[in-house]
């Protein structure tokens, strides 16, 4: 708007300081950042004319404002001049400066920041681990009482986390169990020990591989879901609501979401295992020569019953983590929308975390037992 | 200042809608609105629900294109306008939203410098000084501007809102629903700022709202829409001895008659 009216510019004749031009928002930059270090006349009574200036907006008797203060301060007499219409602009200005202008934020050091976020570590770990015990609770009174138990909402969450995660966690395992057989065969071949794709392919996916995939897959898909609903609803205030009606948000929220989980993670591992194996028959026969046959009569001699159990067996394990740890960081959301988002990218991150430290521990505790 | 601003832009109406139609798929929302609003004053959109006001405002400020007719906002035809003629535009005019739409990961300080700071090339420290300066003319307590917008009340937050859309000493300002989730008393007081507002920086205020109580305070001129259409454009006392039917229905209701009533008692 103040294109055709120059920049803020003050004029200094004598013992009247003029000010020219437009002391907007747009106009000031300029003159602003030589304010600190400008060369007032020294003498004992100034003018400061402001009936010249091409435009003032609020910005502009701020800085005006300013200028008087501080040459006051400076000891000398000041007169001050202004349009009629921007009296009651600078009346305003300093009406408000005079309230008080609020300080900065307060600088921490590095010590309270060090200190505060140990804190909030802390705090955090124990609420993980107050939710938990919660949730416990909440489950043995379901176990008391199976009628309080919501089957409906159980067989909802199954069929969500459970069978429509088939498609996905099918593929990705087969081709998990493709490319294990593929990188193991080209040493493989080498020492003439083709038959023994099998006992790779069998070990990896059946003892590690299928859990994890299958707990990384469901972390994303559901555990990430439940954070997302539980948080949603707690924006819109529907847990408190849920509350005021009398039914525990943990019983009707969690719980059945921890149990559907916990029922359809180990199946969901157990179908990865019969997909990567599968995977794994098809470069054999492909890129090594060994049909299915040999395979198969190789992978039944190879493998124990307990490598199967072990792989299983952590499932459930990492079934309540995803889950406890997504519907967790669905209680935390507060107050705005934005935090939905935040809290469902932590509950991701937390679980996939917590899946893969569990799996570490488990293997040390399995391989001390000689599973 | 309101006749200093005038000549600065030349424009008597800063805003001007013609014929303007508008639908979304088979519904229609504006059949031919046309509406003018003078430099200096408060004008109001009211209506029921659903007319089409919000609609309206949103393409005034370009978020929205009409299918056909012309808006001129500051003497600019908007309906065509794009680039960066739009936010030079868009620069000259304050938009509270009915929400405040607070950017939730600013406290309100920064929330008021974002339009200073992407916009003029004044230092950090002034942007921090007039940003703290337009939270108390909004009407907030000075420790408000470190806050974040979730900590706020659902009346600071209009107010804060209120102190962005005048960061940048808009000469047109849009206020959706200002009063909309306030209580009573929070309202008046967002009335009176509003007129206080208009006379310190001599604003042009268009308003859309259908709280009665703001209507009669601080309009000085009211449209009234119903289904697309303005039936009725005047100050609120015009308005109220209206004989169209929709508009006495609006303005005689059991809510409208208390307001009324009100309006009266105040004179």
């Amino acid at each position: 708007m103040d294109a055709a009216i120059p920049g803020a510019e003050i004029r200094v004749e004598g013992g009247v300081a003029s000010c020219l031009g437009a002391w907007t928002v747009d106009g000031l930059s300029g003159l602003d950042r030589r304010l600190e270090r400008f060369p007032w006349p020294d003498v004992p009574e100034l003018v400061l004319d402001g009936t010249a200036v091409g435009a003032m907006d609020t910005a502009g008797a701020w800085v005006l404002d300013g200028v008087a203060r501080s040459l006051a301060r400076s000891g000398r007499r000041l007169s001050l001049r202004l349009r009629p219409q921007d009296e009651a602009l600078l009346d305003m200005v300093r009406k408000s400066a005079a309230s008080g202008l609020p300080p900065g934020p307060p600088r921490s050091g590095l010590l309270s920041r060090l200190g505060s976020a140990t804190v909030a570590t802390g705090g955090r770990a124990l609420g993980v681990l107050a939710f938990m015990g919660e949730t416990a609770m909440a489950a043995a009174g379901g176990l008391a009482r199976p009628r309080r138990i919501r089957w409906r909402q159980v067989l909802h969450d199954l069929q969500e986390a459970g069978f429509s995660a088939l498609p996905i966690i099918g593929l990705l395992s087969f081709l998990m169990g493709l490319v294990i057989a593929y990188q193991g065969s080209l040493q493989l071949r080498r020492y003439g020990a083709s038959i023994f794709v099998a006992d790779l392919v069998g070990f990896a996916m059946l003892r590690e591989l299928s859990p994890l995939l299958t707990a990384i897959i469901v972390a994303g898909r559901s555990g990430s879901a439940y954070a997302a609903q539980i948080g949603t609803m707690k924006v819109t205030e529907e847990v408190d609501a849920l509350r005021t009606v009398g039914i525990p948000p943990l019983e009707l929220l969690v719980l059945p979401k921890v149990a559907a989980l916990v029922v359809a993670l180990p199946l969901l591992t157990v179908y990865a295992d019969v997909l990567g194996v599968a995977g794994g028959m098809v470069v054999a026969s492909s890129e090594l020569g060994v049909g299915a046959q040999d395979f198969l009569d190789r992978f039944v001699r190879a493998m124990r019953i307990s490598d199967y159990l072990v792989g299983v067996g952590k499932a459930p394990v990492f079934a309540a983590i995803v889950a406890v740890t997504g519907c967790y960081q669905g209680f935390q959301v507060g107050g705005d929308a934005e935090s939905v988002g935040r809290r469902t990218t932590v509950s991701v991150v937390q679980s996939v975390f917590a899946v893969i430290v569990v799996d570490a521990v488990f293997s040390v505790i399995f391989s001390r037992l000689g599973l | 200042m309101a006749e200093a601003r005038a000549t600065e832009t030349g424009a008597a109406t800063p805003l001007e809608i013609r014929d303007v139609h508008t639908r979304f798929g088979a519904a229609v929302v504006h059949h031919g609105v046309s509406l003018e609003v003078r430099r200096g004053e408060v004008f109001a959109l009211a209506g029921a629900s659903g007319c089409g006001k919000s609609t309206l405002l949103r393409e005034v400020i370009m978020l929205h294109r009409p299918e056909r007719g012309s808006i001129r906002v500051l003497g600019q035809e908007v309906t065509r306008l794009g680039g960066e003629a739009a936010l030079s535009l868009l620069r000259r005019v304050g938009v509270m939203f009915e929400r405040g739409a607070l950017f939730g990961a600013l406290t309100v300080a920064e929330n008021v410098g974002v339009p200073l700071r992407e916009h003029t090339h004044l230092a950090p420290r002034l942007v921090r000084e007039i940003a703290a300066l337009k939270v108390a003319l909004a009407g907030l307590p000075g420790e408000a501007g470190a806050k974040y917008p979730a900590e706020l009340s659902g009346g600071m937050r209009k107010r804060a809102a209120l102190a962005r859309a005048l960061a940048l000493d808009p000469e047109l300002l849009f206020l959706d629903e200002p009063t909309a989730g306030l209580d009573p008393l929070s309202a008046s007081g967002f009335d009176e700022l509003v007129s206080h507002l208009r006379e310190l920086l001599g604003l042009t205020v268009v308003v859309v709202s259908h709280d009665l109580d703001l209507l009669w305070r601080v309009a000085d001129r009211v449209a009234f829409m119903v289904e697309g259409r303005v039936v009725g454009v005047g100050t609120m006392t015009e308005l109220s001895r209206s004989e169209n039917p929709l508009v006495r229905e609006y303005f005689y209701g059991p809510r409208g008659r208390a307001a009324w009533e009100q309006a009266w008692k105040r004179k």
